[in-house]
């Protein structure tokens, strides 16, 4: 019987919520065009990762790549850049359940996962410069002095947070309250 | 503080024929719209869809102040490129002058098109999470996703986490405001210091808002398995998708139309 982990479905959805609460509602600072500087929006979901694993991971980062793009509305230039920049973009973010379960496997698992999602966005806004505006190398250029600053910045945020909750904040066990 | 009393999402309520649409309908129209917005390019197919559009939102009942102020976000981006558009391309100089010997007709053109075109592509995104519930959109997402399950797309999974969010996200907002009141009330500081200070002061926001969440997905996951929770396969639902006369009315008006402009486009 391929029954759903409940405990795991309970917990996805408080993660998510939780990311949306603190990527929507708590920003410290707004870019033009999407993207913002937030209090560790991504924190919820890099610590559903090192929990349940890094596919579980991807498929809840690509689950608030949906949801922030129903709720915080609709920024995408390019049919593709919708997939790009929202479902794959946070579901990236999920490489950091592969990581070693250590302080090293955390920082370098939400390391990969933002500069990921850098990629994923920086090859977005390659889509869209270079299907509508210059040649050549331009195109990159934009995106990554675009991307860059902001998600540097966010990943600075989200490692001071992610390791002080992970220290101080007591996780519960992860097993099902009952097992059938 | 944070505002709570917020709607979540954008949703605007209506009776329009594209409120009652089916959301399985709508997303998809909107979808393929978005690719038939990209695939235009003459100066009066971009035109005709500009009338549509607005028409679109005029049917629905979404004020069109709103609809524009979302745009707004966007109206640096889009003047940035129609900027490039205008020097960049080649073509027959406006006039002979130093300034004016930059700017080409050609590229007038293109950044016109560029502007409208995107403002386009969000107006009609827009729409869709204008006259559409989360929650529905949630439903019709399922729904859509239920044919991947062959390969492996978990869509009841995801539905149900995406639905578990949606619920629980005014609930941890309120909870998030009454810690930040109580730790504002022991003298914690959140606005005042560079980025990095005003992060760290948080802190002490987050460590019991995660707590409180994990207990809550305890007691949720209890309660869930105490009524026999198993998973997508043989559930029944309370509110049911069906396609009605606004869904067949709306998509062969879409079609129609599609039709005309391809033909336009492609075939004059």
């Amino acid at each position: 019987m391929n029954r759903p982990n409940v405990r795991m479905l309970a917990e996805a959805g408080m993660t998510l919520a939780l990311a949306v609460i603190l990527s929507e509602f708590v920003k410290l600072f707004k870019m033009p065009m999407g993207g913002s500087v937030t209090l560790g929006g991504m924190v919820p979901l890099f610590l559903f990762a090192f929990r349940w694993g890094g596919k579980k991971g991807m498929l809840v980062g690509a689950v608030f790549g949906i949801l922030d793009l129903l709720i915080g509305g609709f920024y995408s230039m390019h049919p593709i850049s919708i997939i790009l920049d929202y479902p794959l973009a946070f579901a990236v973010l999920g490489l950091a359940g592969f990581f070693k379960k250590s302080t090293i496997g955390h920082i370098g698992g939400i390391f990969t996962g933002i500069f990921a999602r850098f990629i994923c966005h920086v090859a977005s806004g390659v889509l869209f410069y270079a299907s509508n505006a210059s040649e050549g190398q331009a195109p990159l250029v934009y995106s990554i002095v675009y991307n860059g600053p902001y998600l540097g910045l966010e990943l600075l945020i989200t490692l001071i947070l992610a390791l002080i909750i992970l220290k101080f904040v007591k996780m519960p066990e992860q097993k099902s309250a009952t097992k059938a | 503080m944070i505002n709570t009393n917020i709607s979540i999402g954008q949703y605007i309520p209506g009776d329009s024929i594209i409120h009652r649409a089916d959301p399985r309908t709508k997303i998809i129209l909107s979808l393929a719209f978005m690719v038939i917005i990209f695939m235009m390019n003459s100066f009066w197919t971009v035109f005709e869809l500009t009338v549509f559009v607005l028409m679109a939102v005029i049917i629905s009942g979404v004020p069109l102040k709103h609809t524009l102020k979302g745009l707004k976000p966007l109206l640096l981006i889009i003047v940035f490129s129609a900027l490039l558009n205008i020097f960049t391309t080649k073509g027959t100089p406006v006039a002979e002058t130093v300034p004016l010997k930059y700017i080409t007709y050609e590229g007038l053109i293109m950044a016109l098109k560029l502007s409208v075109r995107l403002a386009l592509i969000i107006i009609s995104g827009s729409l869709l999470t204008f006259t559409t519930t989360p929650i529905l959109l949630t439903d019709g997402i399922e729904k859509l996703l239920n044919p991947l399950k062959v390969i492996g797309v978990p869509a009841h999974e995801l539905a149900m986490m995406m639905s578990i969010a949606l619920r629980f996200i005014p609930t941890l907002l309120e909870e998030t405001d009454k810690i930040m009141k109580a730790q504002a009330a022991r003298g914690a500081d959140f606005d005042t210091g560079n980025l990095l200070q005003r992060a760290k002061s948080f802190v002490p926001v987050l460590v019991p808002l995660f707590v409180s969440a994990f207990r809550r997905a305890e007691d949720l996951a209890t309660a869930m398995e105490s009524r026999c929770y198993r998973g997508g396969t043989g559930r029944t639902r309370l509110r049911q998708l069906k396609f009605t006369h606004a869904d067949i009315k709306i998509v062969l008006t879409v079609l129609v139309f599609v039709a005309a402009l391809l033909i336009q486009e492609y075939m004059w």
